[in-house]
């Protein structure tokens, strides 16, 4: 402050009125101590008609009387608006004041104040109330608010947008702005955001967040696109603020279809009524905000996708329209080019309809033979010409079709006499007398080599016919030609850029260019030759050139291989030299401008020396020379020993890569044998268990079979002694009637259980007899059974005639029982005797009877005889299975030994199918039932079957 | 390219929960197991489909470090619907819940659907804060809830889509001024008619100029 006042006071003496300082020190404290609100709102506004012409005092000792005002008298708008107006006269330098002030020394000190104060005013809690303070509708409040606000952004633009940050709603309070009816206001508005946005990544999301994109177009729109005043130049450059390097914006932008709306922006057409300054002015921001959305150094994905875009919406084409059109002033144009040059650069789609434009003329050329015809004109501005190089390269990147196309138009076969080609129009530049020209032409032409080696050898097929009567030279030779002749440096330049470009990674174009014997000495000459400051540029890519000529040498010229080239550097220049030349390439400025971004962009024609893909070119290449250089002829071959070991290296890899893979296609498929194996193997298991479920059903069936034997024992006994202790009576003979033919009923199914059993023994045993020769004990045990089956079956046979027999007597028994029954009506003597009789004759029959019992006590003990024999019979089939789990282990262990031995694997094929063949015979026995008991069976047993059947 | 309507959505929550993984996982399909920490926001978009009408989502997913704290708020009061994300493997995450809600709740229009997102549901064996906990909260504070996991999809695609259905039903039940763009929709180009209410000086061309 005191420093201030120094300041000041010297000031005073000079002229200004003496009471400035008094006054104002009078209004302060009316300001600060009157409790009338007009009387401090008369002193705010007496203090503001001052603050312009004592900034200085009203500066220092209002501030904070002015910040005061603020706080406390937020009701009263009047005075608010004159402490706005006050503080915005105090901290802005604006060009009133400059005007006034003639000297510069008093300029630079006015900048000083505005700056000095606004550090007075930037306290947190000011700008915060300051934002308030904006919420205020009234126009004499907001307008000085956002004059206030735009001046401290300018001065202390990052620390305003900190706390702007920091304060709740800051930014979309600000944002409203937009939206005021009062013009004034949202055009100031504009100016606040856009200084708001000011390198300010976070600030310019959330603006675009609170719809900034759909108001500043919407304005755009109203204004009348390009034709529209200077709002629409201030829209355009807050939607610039917000675009520029803020990829995740763009991507809003992309996606919230705002690219489309940009097209109405350039359809300006054909009308030559008027470019006016402002036109060209919004014209030219507009093309750069399209350019912001594709510019080369945004992120590859984003740029690709507004490209895509911005096709497809047809802003392109429009673009196109007005690269074509007539009467566009020079630098819309320019840069018309430049944006198109972007919208196309490495997407294929938009190079492709870009090849197809046709310029209105008569006849039609293609847009590029005409950007190209402007190239080469000297006529043409340095920035058009600049600009056309520009769009060449855009539409040449990433586009081997197109660098083919260009190609093309320059060999024998396809070239077409009767119009312009693009070919043409390149050699036309690269052997004019215009340097600038031989330099685009030279750099486009190489741009049509970069990255395809097919060009680059297909370019050396051009023949130039030269002055009548001469051969023709091919293109080539005719380069190499015009570099000897010592034409300018940028000419030069050019030509050895092209020459490098066309060398570097084609040991073909080296070769041709070593045949020619005059090239080389050329070369060391230039190099080592101790020349000017300009020179050293040429002799650098001299020594370059040479260095390609070495490194992409495939030593077919024996003059020229890469050794000889080596010893020519060590004995004519020198390795130290010729890296130094080298290296000077890269330490050159221009090459460190060229190398920033894609463009062409010079400041004056004569810097046109270095083009961005070839310092790409360069650094790739500046290492492996010199390690070329350097490199012994020891070492040389040492490396291609090396070469040669790791190319067997990899030989031998490949090969075991595919051994290994042969060996995962072998275990793939035994893998699959085996897991087919198992499913058989289980499949048996699983029948071996059906198997094994039958023979227990066979057994429980047996034994229901002798529970029921044993029953028909005991019916036999109790009817036995039934008769004996009661003597005859009619329903006894009855029941016993019923129970013998229920006996009957029960042996005859008795029976047939047994001629089943025996079947299925039988069947057993034939299997069991056909499974392998150890299987022979139980075959020969169920044959014993079967013998045993056939004794108890003539038992049964036996008994059951004595039955029948039995039967029949009990029927004659009945019928004298009947007899008896109508004689003993007529007299009881006659009845005693033949009661005798039948006395007798049922002793008989007991005995019989007990005879019969006897016979079938040797049955039932003859069946559990049979029973055991089943029992046995079982257990070889149990056997059999531990020899069939065996021979799974058997199969287990082939399994294991096919994993092991790869070599084997036939053998162990034909092991497996041997096993196999014995798990099919033990399969198919087992399987099929049906069989066996049709077949096997059938054979021995239906004799016995049919003669049992008779007996039944 | 044409919408019925547009919803702006943020995703909030504590920092590594995977908020921006959800969002790529959303928007790109894909899940990149490292990823940078976010600076301020980072803004991403799709286009879904609810009871067959286009809707556009226009996601601001925001930095979850105390830093960002107070450029992230400016994002609360434009914003239809919110993804509050914590991380099922750091219980912490699932304290600082709280915190969001009510920074949330006092800077979003009241209507503002919150949808809270257990994200990292693959890391089951890491597990710290269990589901019936998250379900718990989302029912005491009447939010939408889900678990997701970013790394292998689930429920991603359902997480962003039942929150736009929510607002949808809103739309339709007429909880939601459509006009106010300030609320976080916007009416499709197709969708305004003529004779629907402007709100500012820009509703017109808003609609004829597009496309």
């Amino acid at each position: 402050m005191n420093f201030l006042r120094g300041v000041m006071g010297g000031q005073q003496s000079s002229g200004v009125q003496p009471s400035g300082a008094e006054t104002i020190q009078k209004l302060c404290d009316r300001v600060a101590s009157s409790t009338l609100l007009e009387d401090r709102r008369d002193a705010v506004r007496a203090l503001k008609s001052l603050s312009k012409k004592y900034r200085l005092e009203v500066g220092t000792q209002a501030m904070d009387h002015l910040l005061n005002v603020l706080q406390t008298d937020r009701s009263d708008s009047e005075i608010i608006g004159y402490a706005l107006d006050t503080l915005y006269n105090i901290v802005s330098n604006d060009m009133e004041e400059a005007a006034e002030s003639e000297e510069e020394n008093q300029q630079v000190q006015t900048e000083d104040l505005g700056v000095q104060f606004t550090e007075l005013f930037m306290k947190q809690e000011n700008v915060t109330l300051l934002l308030s303070i904006l919420e205020e509708f009234d126009f004499h409040v907001r307008w000085p608010g956002v004059k206030l606000l735009t001046t401290l952004l300018k001065q202390q633009g990052p620390q305003v947008q900190q706390i702007v940050l920091v304060s709740p709603m800051g930014v979309s309070r600000l944002m409203d702005l937009l939206d005021d009816s009062r013009e004034v206001i949202r055009n100031d508005g504009l100016l606040l955001l856009q200084q708001l946005t000011k390198g300010n990544a976070a600030i310019q999301k959330i603006v675009a967040f609170e719809n900034a994109f759909e108001r500043l177009l919407d304005i755009i729109t109203e204004e009348g696109n390009s034709d529209g005043g200077i709002v629409v130049e201030d829209c355009l450059i807050l939607l610039q603020n917000l675009l520029k390097y803020n990829s995740s914006n763009q991507n809003f932008f992309k996606e919230g279809s705002y690219i489309q709306r940009m097209k109405p922006w350039f359809e300006v057409g054909d009308d030559n009524s008027g470019w006016s300054a402002q036109k060209v002015t919004n014209l030219h921001l507009m093309l750069q905000l399209v350019r912001v959305l594709v510019s080369p150094v945004n992120p590859p994905g984003s740029t690709s996708s507004c490209q895509k875009v911005m096709y497809q919406c047809g802003l392109l084409q429009q673009l196109c329209i007005i690269l074509m059109a007539t009467g566009v002033p020079a630098d819309i144009l320019t840069e018309t080019i430049n944006t198109v040059s972007e919208v196309i650069r490495g997407s294929q789609i938009n190079q492709d309809y870009f090849a197809s434009v046709n310029a209105p003329s008569n006849p039609p050329r293609p847009a590029i033979v005409v950007l190209l015809m402007s190239m080469v004109n000297e006529r043409q501005p340095f920035v058009l010409r600049c600009a056309v190089l520009y769009c060449f390269q855009c539409f040449l990147y990433k586009n081997q079709k197109g660098q083919a196309e260009i190609v093309a138009t320059l060999l024998p076969s396809t070239i077409d006499a009767t119009s312009l080609s693009a070919g043409q129009m390149l050699c036309g530049g690269l052997f004019s007398t215009d340097s600038l020209s031989n330099w685009c032409a030279a750099v486009a032409l190489a741009h049509a080599l970069l990255e395809n080696s097919t060009q680059k050898e297909q370019l050396l097929r051009v023949q130039l016919a030269t002055s009548i009567g001469n051969p023709p030279v091919s293109l080539l030779q005719q380069c190499t030609n015009i570099l000897s002749q010592g034409s300018k440096v940028q000419t030069r330049v050019g030509l050895l850029m092209l020459l490098c470009t066309w060398l570097s990674n084609c040991p073909i174009a080296v070769t041709h260019f070593l045949h020619n014997a005059s090239n080389v000495p050329f070369l060391t000459a230039q190099i080592s030759e101790n020349l000017g400051e300009e020179e050293q540029l040429v002799q650098g890519l001299c020594a370059l050139l040479l260095g390609i000529c070495i490194y992409y040498n495939d030593s077919s010229l024996e003059n020229n291989t890469k050794e000889k080239l080596k010893q020519l550097i060590e004995k004519r220049i020198g390795k130290e030299i010729f890296i130094e030349k080298l290296v000077f390439i890269t330490k050159h400025e221009y090459y460190s401008k060229a190398a920033q971004k894609p463009q062409p962009s010079f400041s004056s024609p004569d810097h046109m020396m270095f083009d961005h893909e070839f310092t790409k070119l360069v650094k790739e290449l500046e290492a492996v020379i010199i390690k070329a250089v350097y490199k012994s002829s020891e070492e040389d071959k040492k490396e291609e020993e090396v070469k040669k070991s790791l190319e067997q290296h990899d030989n031998i890899v490949s090969h075991y890569k595919n051994v290994i893979r042969e060996q995962d296609i072998q275990i793939e498929e035994l893998k699959q044998s085996v897991s087919s194996l198992q499913a058989k193997n289980e499949q048996f298991q699983t029948t071996v268990s059906q198997q094994l479920a039958q023979i227990q059903q066979h057994k429980d069936q047996y034994n229901i079979l002798k529970v029921q034997l044993g029953k028909e024992n005991q019916h036999h006994n109790t009817h036995n002694s039934n008769a004996q202790v009661n003597g005859f009576q009619p329903e006894e003979v009855n029941r016993l009637k019923e129970e013998i033919e229920e006996l009957k009923k029960q042996q005859d199914l008795l029976k047939g259980e047994l001629s089943e059993k025996n079947v299925l023994i039988q069947n057993l045993s034939s299997q069991a007899g056909a499974q392998i020769g150890q299987v022979t004990g139980a075959s020969e045990e169920a044959a014993e059974l079967q013998k045993d089956m056939e004794t108890l079956r003539s038992q049964l046979i036996v008994q059951s005639s004595e039955i029948n027999r039995l039967q029949t007597e009990r029927l004659e028994l009945l019928q004298k029982l009947e007899a008896n029954a109508t004689k003993t009506a007529s007299g009881d003597h006659a009845t005693e005797p033949k009661n005798n009789e039948h006395e007798e004759k049922l002793a008989n029959l007991l005995k019989e009877l007990n005879s019969t019992k006897e016979e079938l006590k040797t049955v039932s003990e003859e069946k559990a005889s049979l029973k055991l024999e089943l029992d046995s019979a079982r257990s070889t089939a149990a056997i059999l299975q531990d020899e069939k789990q065996k021979l799974t282990l058997e199969v287990i262990e082939s399994k294991k030994e096919q994993d092991d031995l790869l070599i084997l694997l036939a053998d162990q094929d034909q092991k497996i199918l041997s096993l196999k063949n014995k798990l099919k015979e033990l399969g198919e026995q087992v399987e099929d039932e049906d069989d066996l008991e049709s077949g096997d069976a059938g054979d021995e047993d239906d004799l016995d079957e049919d003669g049992r059947e008779d007996d039944i | 390219m044409a919408y019925a309507y547009l919803f702006k959505y943020i995703i909030i929550g504590d920092t590594g929960v995977g908020k921006s993984c959800l969002l790529l996982q959303f928007t790109d399909k894909r899940f990149q197991p490292v990823h940078d920490l976010t600076i301020g926001v980072e803004f991403g978009a799709r286009m879904i489909t609810i009871d067959g009408k286009q809707i556009k989502l226009q996601i601001w997913d925001t930095a979850g470090q105390e830093s960002f704290r107070s450029i992230t708020r400016s994002y609360y009061r434009g914003a239809a619907g919110a993804l509050l994300v914590y991380d099922i493997t750091r219980r912490d995450t699932f304290n600082h819940l709280t915190t969001w809600l009510e920074d949330a709740r006092q800077h979003s229009n009241s209507n503002m659907v919150i949808m809270l997102i257990a994200n990292k549901s693959d890391l089951e064996s890491r597990r710290e804060v269990k589901k019936e906990e998250g379900e718990a909260f989302a029912r005491e504070h009447g939010l939408i809830f889900m678990e997701t996991s970013a790394k292998t999809a689930s429920n991603v695609e359902e997480a962003f889509i039942n929150t736009a259905k929510e607002i949808y039903e809103k739309i339709q039940e007429g909880v939601f001024d459509i006009n106010n763009e300030a609320n976080g929709i916007k009416i499709g180009p197709q969708h305004s008619t003529p004779g629907s209410p402007g709100s500012h000086m820009g509703g017109q061309q808003a609609g004829g100029g597009c496309c």
